[in-house]
């Protein structure tokens, strides 16, 4: 059919995708098929967990910005803070409040964002900022050209438009997701995740008897999603949305209570668990 | 307000579990469901399917909205059009990642509300964003509407497609969303059919219109061409709100306020 009215057709502007839909299978996949671009390839991406190190105050959280410091002349990064338990304190609250999920996932992102100002203080001699999600999404490469490293909330700007969950009010996109999202569209050398244990485990080492929790140090995203473990120090949306990645074909979970992990880590050393799309 | 759960238990898990944990997730899905903005609707208007239309397409209809903001609280939401496309098409090309064609095509909604918004502005409509919907609640209480560009904020954090690096998110999700979150009345589409149609009436005219339809009932039938977003039929599945959305025909713009009063004039699309 075609549009009688000659006044909308001139209103078209000629492209590939003119008056398409966008959702139609064949005509998406007859663009130009380019590998997409890394736009900062010589990016690291190291996630500092929020419950596992900054709720761990002093003692956790100094050796693993100290490391990252002595990192600072060999490699340029972004730094992302989880909220830990003061977003379990805020989800609590605004449960019992009736809130939606988007109001829950904005919340959050505050706490994210707080202890992102805390690291950055914490190098801020070293001529580190925290930077807000629009200056991380549309300035980062300035940033990093004149400092070694920025810090950001790990949580993504999803905050009111956080997708429903499928199970429960949680909102799914926290920080591991956020971090993950962001190294990919930046076509990240790495992305490092800093927890409190040595990586993946066949069940929670802190709590199963002696010697039953087996240790993982290599898995692919789609095997360990399959293996349905009943407890995963990182979230389950990133081993999803590895399928789909562009450019982040791996991450690696690291123990930042162990001194060297990070470095280790940051120079493409096996340490901790390695997760790669399957 | 009606809350079986119990917030001890609820709060004790949430302090010592993990928060994919399976009965976390479960006594946090027992939490009340508190709805915001109850009596205000969504509606999205299309971007190429009425805003770039110009004139013929936009007048009656923003007249129709200022009747009905009279009577219904009215967040309007605003699509892309044609020149997000350009923008998809130039970019694809040059084979930047989705998180760069999310933001640059937000910018066209944003365009497309602040046209909206300056035609409305003698009515008293503001165009809000960001931070702006802190305020959105007075604007509905006291002049009836407001404005927003439809795009999801995500930006760079955009999830990537299987195939290609268009963003599979972009307004028709952006809208629902926000009427998922404030709890609003209804959710309507304001598109330049008369509703879901089993091919793109466009270009197939053995194309056959829907009158209702389920979001599992559309994911079955795996339609080549769709008037809304797919990724959109998977995020309704879990609506607890905004659980059914009704696509009409605006170049017919009584349909808006027949469509505000519960009349069913395009198709809808339903949860479950």
């Amino acid at each position: 059919m075609t549009d009688p009215d000659p006044l909308i057709a001139s209103k078209d502007l000629p492209s590939a995708f003119m008056r398409q839909t966008l959702l139609d299978r064949d005509l998406v996949r007859s663009a130009p098929n380019r590998p997409v671009v890394r736009l900062l390839p010589w990016l690291h991406v190291v996630t500092i967990g929020g419950r596992s190190i900054m709720d761990r105050g002093h003692d956790a959280v100094v050796p693993v910005v100290d490391e990252l410091r002595a990192a600072f002349g060999e490699h340029r990064m972004l730094i992302a803070t989880g909220p830990g338990v003061r977003a379990r304190h805020v989800f609590s609250v605004a449960l019992d409040l009736g809130l939606p999920t988007g109001v829950l996932a904005s919340l959050a992102a505050t706490e994210a964002e707080q202890n992102g100002h805390i690291v950055a203080a914490l190098l801020a001699e070293d001529g580190v900022s925290y930077l807000p999600h629009t200056s991380v999404g549309h300035q980062l490469a300035g940033h990093l050209a004149a400092s070694p490293a920025a810090v950001s909330n790990g949580f993504p700007p999803y905050e009111l438009f956080e997708f429903p969950s499928p199970m429960g009010k949680i909102p799914q996109h926290r920080t591991d997701t956020g971090a993950f999202l962001i190294a990919d569209a930046y076509g990240a050398a790495r992305a490092i995740y800093v927890k409190d244990v040595d990586g993946v485990y066949t069940c929670d080492p802190a709590t199963a008897a002696e010697g039953e929790a087996e240790f993982i140090p290599r898995v692919g995203a789609a095997e360990l999603l399959a293996m349905d473990l009943p407890t995963l120090p990182i979230d389950r949306l990133v081993l999803e949305l590895m399928a789909n990645a562009k450019h982040q074909k791996e991450i690696q979970i690291v123990n930042g209570l162990e001194p060297g992990n990070v470095t280790k880590a940051l120079r493409g050393e096996h340490v901790g668990t390695i997760i790669y799309a399957d | 307000m009606e809350y079986q759960g119990d917030a001890a238990s609820l709060q004790s898990l949430l302090m010592s579990r993990s928060l994919t944990d399976a009965e976390l997730l479960e006594a946090s899905d027992a939490a009340p469901d508190y709805a915001i903005l109850p009596d205000a609707n969504v509606l999205k208007i299309g971007g190429q399917s009425i805003i770039d239309r110009g004139r013929v397409a936009v007048y009656p209809i923003v007249e129709e909205l200022v009747k009905a903001k009279r009577e219904h609280q009215i967040m309007i939401g605003t699509g892309a059009g044609t020149r997000a496309r350009h923008l998809y098409a130039l970019a694809a090309e040059f084979a930047l990642p989705t998180g760069v064609l999310t933001d640059i095509g937000s910018a066209v909604a944003g365009q497309n509300a602040e046209m909206l918004g300056h035609l409305m502005a003698r009515y008293g409509v503001p165009v809000v964003n960001g931070t702006g919907f802190g305020a959105i609640a007075l604007y509905l209480e006291e002049c009836g509407a407001a404005i927003f560009p439809g795009m999801p904020p995500y930006d760079m954090w955009q999830h990537v497609p299987s195939e290609g690096v268009i963003p599979p998110y972009r307004t028709d999700a952006g809208c629902w969303l926000v009427a998922e979150v404030y709890g609003a009345r209804s959710t309507i589409f304001i598109k330049d059919e008369d509703g879901l149609y089993t091919a793109n009436p466009k270009t197939d005219e053995n194309a056959k219109l829907i009158v209702s339809v389920t979001v599992d009932e559309l994911i079955e039938m795996n339609l080549p061409d769709l008037i809304v977003e797919r990724p959109l039929l998977e995020l309704m599945r879990h609506a607890r709100h905004a659980t059914s959305i009704q696509v009409i025909n605006g170049l017919k713009p009584e349909f808006i306020t027949r469509a505000l009063a519960g009349e069913h004039v395009g198709t809808i699309i339903t949860a479950a």
